[in-house]
């Protein structure tokens, strides 16, 4: 062979041949390249049904994700408005933050192909650096509330058989034993997202992890930081902290009323039920009390508002008197909420703690007729104002004063009170809150035929779901979208039935909840022996004397204060339903507690 | 139904004294003592054609200071699928070696040596099986701190320090005031 091959050359020009023939090979652009099914590549999170729980930050084995602000997030109640970012230096692809995200937002795509220069770029916002990954249909390792390390379903409460609880006033839920209540608490993510909505702040994952770590003393200690009346909260609270709960977010597919939220009443409520006695609880919350410090504080009212301001300010060595009405503490708990919601001996039991601890009260002294407030006024260096809503809305319907006919807090005052009150058969409860529900249960209780006569659907009325249930259970029936018009009574002057008219729902044009019409000529009677009225309540000020009304103002039935519940006259403080507008007892604990520490400064200066 | 599990089952019973259960369909398990399981093996390969040695398993039972071992094998001539479990202590971590039964069992014992710290007495080959220069803990011990070992081995990107605590960004919102004491049980 010579050293230049001709032959070698020449060769390959043979190829020419195939020219325009039809080649053997296929195109590459016809395979599917895509990754797999469940393939785990860059995340994405849909950054509107994120809440920022942070869950995801928590779980990663790497510490590959933070939670960050972005732009145009603001935090709202449920939603601490920080979203994840994903340190793809470090992440190993796990997909433990998709299996716990509870919402379902966070997933990992079919992308994996990622390159860049710049080592920031490797910072990943979900959601924002690749925006379009859902609408691409990229989406490919997603979360599941079946598979998942979270548990979506609540430990269900034992409550006594509706049969036999109309029997009796014996208290309905059974509460958690506690193994079932360390299983529950287990659930709690911690997030916090909770805190923010309760009108008092009080210390929802901490408390929860102290009764899941098996520590009841510090759950009840942690409880009882903000809170002298956690029982009571424990069994009737109207926990909006339930409500945005990150559990429920997918929870509400295996159950639409809880919605699998963490049961956070249920389990304070496990933790007081710990210290069943007042010594116990002394040495269990262990509250020290400072020396006294000569101060006089009165307080108006032994409701939760007052109660909770008594007990922390005599904590801090003031010499605390409370003035109540009635002959027991409690207020609208104890004479409005029925015995087999919150017993009694539940009620002594926290407000006997709080006098142990050093806070008088003087039962059976109303104030403007036992005492006048010009003496109260002069006598201490600061006042607190907790008077409650005690006095019904009347029904503005013909011949509502006849006999038989009564207001629902009046009527569950003289059940509580221990008295009787005839019902009849048949009773009419015209309402659809929980105090409209209480009238009916404890009516139900007296063997009567109930019927609750509301103006809008079952979803509309502001009542729990729960007491609708247990209302529905016990055999109350209730008649919707109906409006009473006229009280129906005998030559006597006795209730004998109820006219009403029926109503249809009218969507509201401003995108407000639909209102209801009446329809004309639809008149319906409904007989009945006695109607209790539960559309409302205010407060009552007799007692307070024209001459404070300029600086201790009242507007629209509630009292005015300032962000520090103060009013107008520094010395004198408020809180409560007379001034907060969710008028539930745990808004009254929370002005009570913010009171404690504004009285406190006033009298430091 | 379930003939041929129980069948298996029965025969295991007899020959060994072992507990076990059918699981379901296809699907035995048995468990025992660790200084068993290389005869129940040898056994149930040579005598009962379960010849394929799918796999060897570990489950850490850090409470309970246990390691469990899953052998898993199958028949190709039943269709059975046999799992002969055993709980070993974590500290130390010794179980016999059974690579003379399946010479595959080598590449699972050196992996459970390396991932779990468990000593397979006469186990030939390296002792590095995936992990270089490792001078840790064994990984998969589940006390093993992940996000600890990585924050210590791989620097975090730069631009990481903007990033905010959930539970403080609300209460700062809210203004709750965590007392020191409860502070503990507020997530990491």
């Amino acid at each position: 062979m010579s050293f230049f091959d001709l032959k070698g050359l020449l060769q390959p020009l043979g190829a020419v041949k195939q020219l325009g023939k039809n080649p053997h090979t296929i195109k590459f652009d016809d395979l599917n390249r895509d990754a797999a099914d469940r393939y785990r590549g860059l995340h994405y999170n849909d950054l509107v049904a994120c809440i920022g729980c942070g869950n995801c930050s928590t779980i990663c084995q790497n510490a590959a994700i933070d939670m960050i602000q972005l732009e145009n997030i603001e935090g709202k109640q449920g939603d601490s408005g920080l979203r994840p970012r994903v340190d793809n230096g470090r992440c190993c692809w796990c997909a433990l933050c998709v299996e716990v995200c509870p919402t379902g937002s966070l997933s990992l795509t079919k992308d994996y192909i990622f390159v860049s220069e710049k080592s920031s770029d490797f910072l990943w916002i979900p959601g924002i650096d690749n925006p379009k990954a859902e609408e691409n249909n990229r989406l490919s390792f997603v979360s599941t509330t079946s598979g998942s390390l979270s548990d979506y379903v609540r430990v269900p409460m034992k409550e006594m058989d509706s049969k036999e609880r109309i029997l009796t006033f014996d208290e309905v839920v059974l509460g958690y034993t506690e193994e079932e209540a360390r299983k529950e608490a287990a659930r709690c993510i911690s997030c916090g997202l909770c805190t923010e909505v309760c009108p008092d702040h009080m210390h929802i994952p901490e408390y929860i992890n102290a009764i899941a770590k098996a520590n009841d003393d510090d759950a009840l200690k942690i409880i009882y930081d903000n809170n002298p009346l956690p029982e009571m909260c424990g069994k009737v609270c109207t926990r909006r902290c339930e409500e945005v709960c990150a559990l429920t977010h997918r929870g509400v597919e295996n159950d639409p009323n809880d919605k699998g939220a963490v049961a956070i009443r249920w389990l304070k409520r496990y933790a007081t039920e710990t210290a069943p006695t007042i010594e116990l609880m002394k040495e269990i919350i262990n509250h020290e009390v400072a020396e006294p410090n000569g101060k006089k504080i009165s307080i108006i009212g032994a409701g939760p508002s007052g109660l909770t301001a008594g007990y922390y300010l005599a904590l801090k060595g003031y010499d605390v008197t409370i003035y109540e009405a009635k002959a027991k503490g409690g207020g609208m708990v104890m004479y409005g909420i029925p015995k087999y919601r919150l017993p009694e001996s539940s009620l002594d039991k926290q407000i006997g703690y709080m006098q142990a601890m050093g806070v008088k009260i003087n039962f059976n002294t109303e104030v403007g007729k036992d005492i006048m407030f010009d003496e109260i006024y002069d006598n201490s260096d600061a006042i607190f104002v907790g008077i409650g809503f005690q006095k019904a809305w009347t029904l503005g319907i013909e011949g509502e004063e006849a006999k038989g006919s009564i207001a629902a807090v009046e009527y569950l005052d003289i059940i509580n009170r221990g008295d009787n009150y005839d019902v009849g058969k048949k009773v009419a409860v015209i309402g659809g809150g929980n105090v409209a529900i209480d009238g009916a249960r404890v009516s139900r209780r007296y063997g009567a035929e109930v019927t609750i006569l509301y103006r809008r659907r079952v979803e509309d009325m502001p009542a729990d779901w729960e007491e609708i249930e247990a209302a529905e259970h016990e055999g109350v029936h209730i008649a919707i979208q109906t409006i009473p018009t006229r009280v129906i009574k005998d030559e006597n002057n006795k209730v004998i039935g109820i006219e009403y008219l029926k109503a249809e729902m009218v969507s509201d044009a401003d995108g407000g909840r639909p209102r209801p019409v009446a329809i004309e000529g639809s008149e319906t009677i409904l007989e009945c022996d006695t109607i209790i009225g539960a559309i409302g309540q205010e407060a009552d000020y007799s007692w307070l004397p024209t001459s404070y009304q300029d600086k201790i103002k009242v507007d629209r039935g509630r009292m005015l204060t300032n962000k520090a519940r103060q009013t107008d006259d520094p010395k004198v403080f408020a809180g409560g339903d007379a001034v907060n507008r969710t008028a539930d007892a745990i808004s009254a604990i929370a002005d009570g507690f913010i009171a404690v520490k504004s009285i406190h400064e006033f009298l430091s200066k | 139904m379930l003939e041929k599990e129980q069948k298996l089952l029965e025969i295991l019973k007899s020959a060994f004294q072992v507990e076990g259960k059918v699981i379901r369909n296809r699907r035995v398990e048995i468990w025992d003592h660790k200084e068993m399981v290389p005869a129940i093996l040898l056994m149930v390969k040579t005598q009962l054609g379960y010849k394929h040695l799918n796999h060897i398993t570990c489950i850490d039972w850090l409470e309970e200071g246990k390691f469990q071992l899953v052998y898993t094998v199958f028949s190709h001539t039943d269709k059975l699928t046999l799992f002969v479990k055993t709980k070993i202590d974590r500290d130390p971590a010794i179980m016999p070696n059974i690579d003379d039964i399946w010479d595959q069992a080598n590449t699972y014992e050196r992996e459970l040596r390396e991932m779990y710290g468990i000593e397979f007495p006469g186990l030939v080959g390296d002792q590095e099986f995936i992990l270089e220069d490792w001078d840790e803990m064994p990984p998969m011990r589940r006390d093993f701190k992940t996000d600890v070992y990585a924050e210590k081995t791989f620097f975090a990107q730069p631009g990481r320090e903007d990033a905010q605590d959930v539970r403080e960004t609300i209460t700062k919102r809210s203004g709750e005031e965590i007392p020191e004491f409860a502070k503990k049980y507020s997530r990491d």
